[in-house]
């Protein structure tokens, strides 16, 4: 029959000064529309509350008198708000903020290209500078392993020279009778003694 | 091509025999593709111990020394070869390494880096 009512669903005046503790209304809860009227309520004429007219009048009166104030102190805060924004956008002083805007934006932007090409050529310095360096070691590890294959072919060369004058002395099918009377002629000892101090005694007896 | 020493020891023979075995050897050696360096006579000498080889026992033996260039390949065979040869007392081929190994000091005076058989040098 009564329900609780609260939140958005209700006026503030509702809200802010209700009649009882709890915000109720009516609502049509275990009746529905086609029951019969109860027996106690047989007879019964809704009347409104009574209204007393001089009462009435003042009220209207009063209210009228502040429902045009509160309006009034409403539009004028509009405008106030509307004015403000107006005036910042189309205004006096709006078109001198934005030539400043401008200029300093400008100028800015002129400072910012500045640094920019001060960093530019201090960086092409710089990547020449590395360019320059890693080439000049390139060279030198070039110049290095050139050298090392050099030294390499020399040092075979030499060996090569050392064994074709070698060659000369190997035995061949004609040396080969000369060098075997050679050897049987001359003996070879390997054998010798030698002592703490280094001294080297060739001398053995060849049994 | 590797470089090895063949340390040869022959029977104790005249002269001429003896020059006739070693040109056979060296002739071998170079029908199997070796390049001979040089022949070194070591004198002929008591052998440690008495060998017997062929049938024959030695007490007396003529040392050699072939160095020579060939190839890894033949060496079985040509020691094959040697032993059959009833001249050849005991046929050894060592590799010659050019590189004097670490841990020697440096030699003070002359100092022959040939490795012979221990059993050659002291008799």
């Amino acid at each position: 029959m009564f329900q609780v009512i609260g939140g958005r669903s209700v006026q503030a005046s509702r809200l802010l000064a209700p009649r009882s503790a709890v915000l109720v209304e009516a609502v049509r809860g275990r009746k529905s529309r086609t029951d019969p009227v109860a027996k106690s309520k047989e007879g019964r004429i809704k009347t409104p509350p009574p209204v007393d007219p001089v009462e009435m009048v003042v009220l209207k009166e009063r209210f009228s008198e502040y429902q045009l104030l509160m309006k009034s102190l409403r539009m004028a805060f509009k405008e106030e708000v509307l004015r403000k924004k107006y005036e910042e956008e189309t205004g006096s002083r709006a078109e001198e903020r934005a030539r400043e805007e401008e200029e300093e934006h400008r100028a800015l932007m002129a400072l910012n290209d500045q640094e920019n090409l001060r960093m530019l050529r201090l960086r092409i310095l710089r990547v020449q500078e590395q360019a320059e360096k890693a080439q000049r070691k390139k060279l030198k590890v070039l110049l290095k392993q050139e050298q090392g294959q050099q030294k390499f072919l020399k040092e075979k060369e030499k060996e090569i020279l050392q064994l074709q004058e070698d060659a000369k002395n190997f035995i061949t099918l004609e040396n080969l009778d000369q060098r075997i009377e050679e050897a049987l002629d001359n003996p070879k000892n390997y054998n010798f003694a030698i002592d703490k101090e280094g001294q080297v005694v060739k001398q053995t007896i060849l049994q | 091509m590797p470089r090895y020493e063949l340390s040869l020891i022959l029977k104790a023979m005249q002269r001429p025999e003896t020059a006739a075995t070693l040109r056979r050897t060296v002739e071998t050696l170079m029908e199997r593709g070796a390049v001979v360096r040089g022949l070194e006579n070591l004198g002929e000498r008591l052998l440690p111990y008495k060998i017997t080889k062929h049938n024959q026992r030695h007490s007396r033996g003529s040392y050699f020394l072939v160095d020579f260039y060939a190839s890894p390949n033949i060496l079985t065979g040509l020691l094959n070869h040697l032993h059959r040869d009833v001249d050849v007392v005991r046929p050894t081929v060592l590799k010659k390494d050019d590189r004097v190994p670490s841990g020697f000091a440096a030699p003070i005076q002359e100092m022959h880096c040939v490795k012979l058989p221990s059993w050659t040098l002291f008799s």
